[in-house]
C-alpha cells in the first residue's frame, strides 16, 4: 500500500484543464518530486490533494482511505505564495497554527522554542511578523509547517527566497524529516534541489503527466548516449555528424547525445584529433535539469516562432 | 460542527479584537459621535443666527403699545423693536414702510388693532410672513399683554391672573397591554436614536472590519494555510462567530449605562427624561443585534472574499451597504412618525427588521406576534444568507489577481 494515492485527478478553470487525468503513488518515507514549469498544475494538484479544491474528479486515498480531515491534521503545507498576519507575535503565530491542527500544549510550545533557536529567531519570539525580513518570515513558515510533527510535509518551492545557508539548514531539515520516516512531497521547479533530494518524481505539463519513475531509472534511461563536455577550443564540427541527435554548445560546456553508447568514445576521439582542450567528460549522464528542459522545453518550430514575433 | 478549530479561530478573532487599540477606540469614540450628532442637530434646530430681527409693533391703542415697550424693552437680545401709535391706517403705514419690508432692513410689522382685544387676532406683515419660530416666541407675551389688558377692569387675584395665563400642557402616557399606565418623556425618543445609531455605525464599522481582514487573509496567501488545516466552512464560522461575540460585548459596554438607569432606582431622573424599557426589551435589542451582526458579517465576509484589495472591496459592498442605510433612514423617520405604515412592514422585513424593531418597539407598543416573527425572520434569513456567503466565500478566497463577474459568482453559488 502506497502512503498517498493520487487517483486521475481533474480540475478545470471554465475553458482551463489546470489538471488534467493526473495519477501518481507516493511511497512511504520517501522525499516525493513534483515537478513542473510555472503554470503547469502542480499547486492545483496539491491544492486538490489538500481538500482545499474539490477536484472535478478522481479521488485521493491516504493509506488506502479516502483523504479526509484526518489527513488535515496528519499534514503540513508550505504554499509557494506565502503570507501571514502581519500584526501578529512570531510565537503566537506558530502556536495559533498548531492549535488549528489540534496541538496546544506544554510539548508544542517547547518544540516551538527549539525550532526558533535552530532558525536563530529565539531572540524575535515577541516581534510581529512585519518587523522581520523575509527570509526570517519564510523560517517562521516553515516551522510552522512543521510545528506539529506532522506525517506527510508537502513544500511548494520551499527555497524561493532564502540564501545559501538558510538553503542548507532547510535541506538538513527536509532529510533529517525523511529519516525519521515522514513522507515529503516537494514541489519545484528547480531541478537542481529535486535532483538532490527527491527519490521519486513527477513531471506535469500543461495538467498532464510526462513522467513518473524513481529518479535514477529516469536518469538511466535519458543518459544513454549523452555528453557532457567541458571544454577549451572550437568543437563546432560536432553539428555535423550524422550519429549525433542533440548538440546543445555553451562556449565552454556542451550537451551532447549519440545515437549509440558506441559512439561516444568516437567523439572524445575527434574531439582530442581537432586540438580540443577537454577539461571534464561525463559520458552516460544527464543532468535533471536536461530531462527537464528536453520534455517540457519550447520544440525548435515554436522557439523560431517566437523569435520571429 | 463547533470544534476544536472552529474554536482556534474563534479565539483568535476575539484575542486579536479585544486587545486591539480599535477597539478600544470604537468603544469611546461611537457614543462620543453620537452624542455629537444628537447636540449638533439640537444646536441646529434651536439656532437663531445672529440676525437680529427687527420689528416694529403698531397699534391704535397707546397703553397696549406702552405695555408692550415695557416687556420687551428689558429682555429680548435678538429683537430690535419700535412701537408706533397709529394716527393713519395700518395699510398707510405698511405702505410707508415698504422699502424697508421688501429689503428686509425690517422684518416684519405687527399690528395689533383695537379688535385684537376681544377676538386675540393680530398681523404680521413681513416679506416672509410664515416665520413659526417667530410666532412661538411673541405669542406668550402678545396674549399676556392682551389678557391684562381684558381683566383690568375686574380685580383678580395673583393666582386667578397666572392661571388665566398659563396654556395647556400635553403630557404624554404610554398606555400597554397590562394595564401599565407610565408617563412618557423624551427619554424613549432618545433611546430609540440611540439604538438606531448604535446598530448603524456597529454594523457598518464592524462588518467593514470584517471585510478588511478577510481581504487581507485572501491577498496575503494566509487562507491557503489555513485552508490546509481548516475547511472554509470552518474559517467562517469561527471569524463570523468570533468578531460577533466581540460585536456583541461591546454592545454591552455601550447599554450597562441604559440598563443601570433602567434597572436601579437610585437614579432619579427628570419625569422628561423617563425610560420605559423593560430588560426584556434590552435582551431582545441584544439578541437582535447577535443575529444582525451574525448575517451582516456573513454577508460581509462573503464580499470580502470576492475582492483581493480593499479598493476593490470597497466599491463591490454598497450592496450590502444599501442594506443597512435604508433601515437606518426608515428607523430615524420613525422619530417624528412611529405610527408609519413603512415602519411597521419593514420591522418585519428580512434585513431591515434588524434596525428597525428594535427603535420601534422602543417608541411604540408593538404586539407580540410582530416581534415573535421579526425574530423568526431574521433567524430564516440568517439560515439561508450564511450557506449562501459561504459557497462564495469558498470559491472566491482562492482566486487573486481579477475581480468576479456577477454571473460567475451566481455560477459559484449554484456548484
Amino acid at each position: 500500500m502506497y502512503a498517498v494515492e493520487v487517483k486521475n485527478l481533474s480540475k478545470s478553470f471554465g475553458d482551463l484543464k489546470a489538471v488534467n487525468d493526473i495519477s501518481f503513488n507516493v511511497s512511504e518515507g520517501s522525499v516525493f518530486g513534483l515537478l513542473g514549469r510555472n503554470g503547469a498544475g502542480k499547486t492545483t494538484t496539491i491544492r486538490m490533494m489538500m481538500n482545499i479544491y474539490e477536484p472535478d474528479k478522481g479521488e485521493v486515498l491516504i493509506r488506502g482511505v479516502k483523504m479526509g480531515q484526518d489527513f488535515r491534521n496528519q499534514v503540513g503545507y508550505l504554499p509557494e505564495e506565502r503570507g501571514l498576519y502581519k500584526k501578529m507575535k512570531v510565537l503566537d503565530t506558530i502556536l495559533y497554527f498548531a492549535e488549528l491542527k489540534g496541538k496546544r500544549n506544554k510539548e508544542t510550545e517547547k518544540r516551538a522554542q527549539r525550532y526558533l533557536e535552530m532558525f536563530q529567531l529565539a531572540d524575535r519570539k515577541n516581534s510581529k511578523i512585519e518587523e522581520l525580513s523575509k527570509g526570517n518570515q519564510q523560517k517562521v513558515q516553515f516551522i510552522l509547517t512543521v510545528l506539529h510533527e506532522p506525517e506527510f510535509i508537502i513544500l511548494d518551492e520551499p527555497f524561493s527566497g532564502l540564501d545559501p545557508v538558510n538553503t542548507d539548514l532547510l535541506i538538513d531539515l527536509i532529510l533529517e524529516l525523511k529519516n525519521k520516516g515522514k513522507i515529503i512531497i516537494l514541489c519545484t521547479h528547480l531541478m537542481d534541489f529535486a535532483e538532490r533530494m527527491c527519490d521519486h518524481i513527477v513531471l506535469i505539463d500543461n495538467g498532464e503527466k510526462i513522467l513518473d519513475g524513481a529518479l535514477r531509472d529516469i536518469k538511466e534511461k535519458h543518459s544513454e548516449g549523452n555528453i557532457f563536455l567541458e571544454y577549451k577550443g572550437n568543437i563546432s564540427f560536432i553539428k555535423d555528424l550524422n550519429f549525433v541527435e542533440k548538440f546543445e554548445d555553451f562556449g565552454n560546456t556542451a550537451n551532447i547525445k549519440v545515437s549509440g553508447n558506441d559512439k561516444i568514445q568516437t567523439i572524445l576521439k575527434l574531439a582530442l584529433d581537432n586540438n580540443v582542450e577537454i577539461n571534464k567528460f561525463n559520458a552516460n549522464d544527464i543532468s535533471l535539469h536536461e530531462i527537464f528542459v528536453s520534455l517540457t522545453g519550447y520544440d525548435e518550430k515554436s522557439k523560431r516562432r517566437m523569435l520571429n514575433v | 460542527m463547533f470544534n476544536n478549530r472552529v474554536l482556534a479561530v474563534f479565539k483568535r478573532e476575539i484575542r486579536e479584537k479585544l486587545l486591539s487599540k480599535s477597539f478600544i477606540i470604537m468603544t469611546v469614540l461611537i457614543p462620543v459621535f453620537i452624542f455629537a450628532i444628537i447636540g449638533i442637530q439640537a444646536f441646529l434646530m434651536n439656532f437663531e443666527g445672529d440676525d437680529i430681527t427687527s420689528l416694529v409693533f403698531i397699534s391704535e391703542n397707546q397703553e397696549i403699545i406702552n405695555t408692550l415697550r415695557k416687556d420687551f424693552s428689558e429682555k429680548d437680545d435678538n429683537i430690535k423693536a419700535d412701537y408706533y401709535t397709529l394716527d393713519s391706517t395700518p395699510e398707510q403705514f405698511i405702505e410707508n414702510h415698504n422699502k424697508d419690508l421688501v429689503s428686509e432692513k425690517l422684518t416684519g410689522i405687527i399690528y395689533i388693532p383695537e379688535t385684537s382685544l376681544k377676538d386675540k387676532s393680530i398681523k404680521y406683515y413681513s416679506k416672509n410672513p410664515n416665520n413659526i419660530k417667530l410666532f412661538k416666541r411673541l405669542e406668550g407675551k402678545i396674549n399676556n399683554i392682551l389678557l391684562t389688558n381684558y381683566f383690568k377692569g375686574i380685580g383678580l387675584t395673583a393666582e386667578q391672573k397666572e392661571y388665566t395665563k398659563k396654556t395647556v400642557d400635553f403630557n404624554g402616557f404610554r398606555v400597554s397591554e397590562n394595564n401599565k399606565v407610565s408617563e412618557e418623556g423624551i427619554g424613549n425618543t432618545v433611546i430609540a436614536f440611540l439604538f438606531t445609531f448604535l446598530l448603524y455605525m456597529s454594523l457598518l464599522l464592524i462588518g467593514t472590519q470584517m471585510m478588511r481582514s478577510v481581504v487581507e487573509e485572501k491577498s496575503n496567501r494566509i487562507v491557503e494555510i489555513l485552508l490546509s488545516s481548516v475547511s472554509s466552512k470552518e474559517l467562517m464560522m469561527g471569524k463570523v462567530l468570533g468578531v460577533s461575540a466581540t460585536g456583541l460585548m461591546q454592545m454591552i459596554i455601550w447599554l450597562l449605562p441604559v440598563i443601570i438607569v433602567t434597572s436601579s432606582a437610585v437614579f432619579l431622573l427628570p419625569p422628561d427624561l423617563i425610560l420605559s424599557l423593560s430588560p426584556v426589551q434590552i435582551l431582545f435589542f441584544l439578541l437582535n443585534y447577535f443575529i444582525g451582526l451574525l448575517t451582516y458579517l456573513g454577508l460581509f465576509a462573503c464580499v470580502g472574499s470576492m475582492f483581493d484589495n480593499d479598493q476593490d472591496a470597497q466599491s463591490g459592498v454598497w450592496p450590502l451597504m444599501m442594506l443597512i442605510m435604508i433601515p437606518f433612514f426608515i428607523a430615524l423617520s420613525m422619530e417624528t412618525n412611529p405610527n408609519s405604515e413603512i415602519a411597521k412592514i419593514s420591522s418585519m422585513l428580512p434585513f431591515a427588521s434588524i434596525i428597525v424593531m428594535p427603535s420601534r418597539l422602543t417608541l411604540i407598543e408593538v404586539p407580540m406576534w410582530q416581534i415573535v416573527l421579526s425574530i423568526f425572520v431574521n433567524i430564516v434569513t440568517l439560515a439561508a444568507v450564511i450557506p449562501l456567503a459561504g459557497k462564495i466565500y469558498r470559491i472566491g478566497i482562492l482566486i487573486t489577481g481579477r475581480k468576479p463577474k456577477w454571473g460567475e459568482i451566481a455560477k459559484w453559488i449554484r456548484a
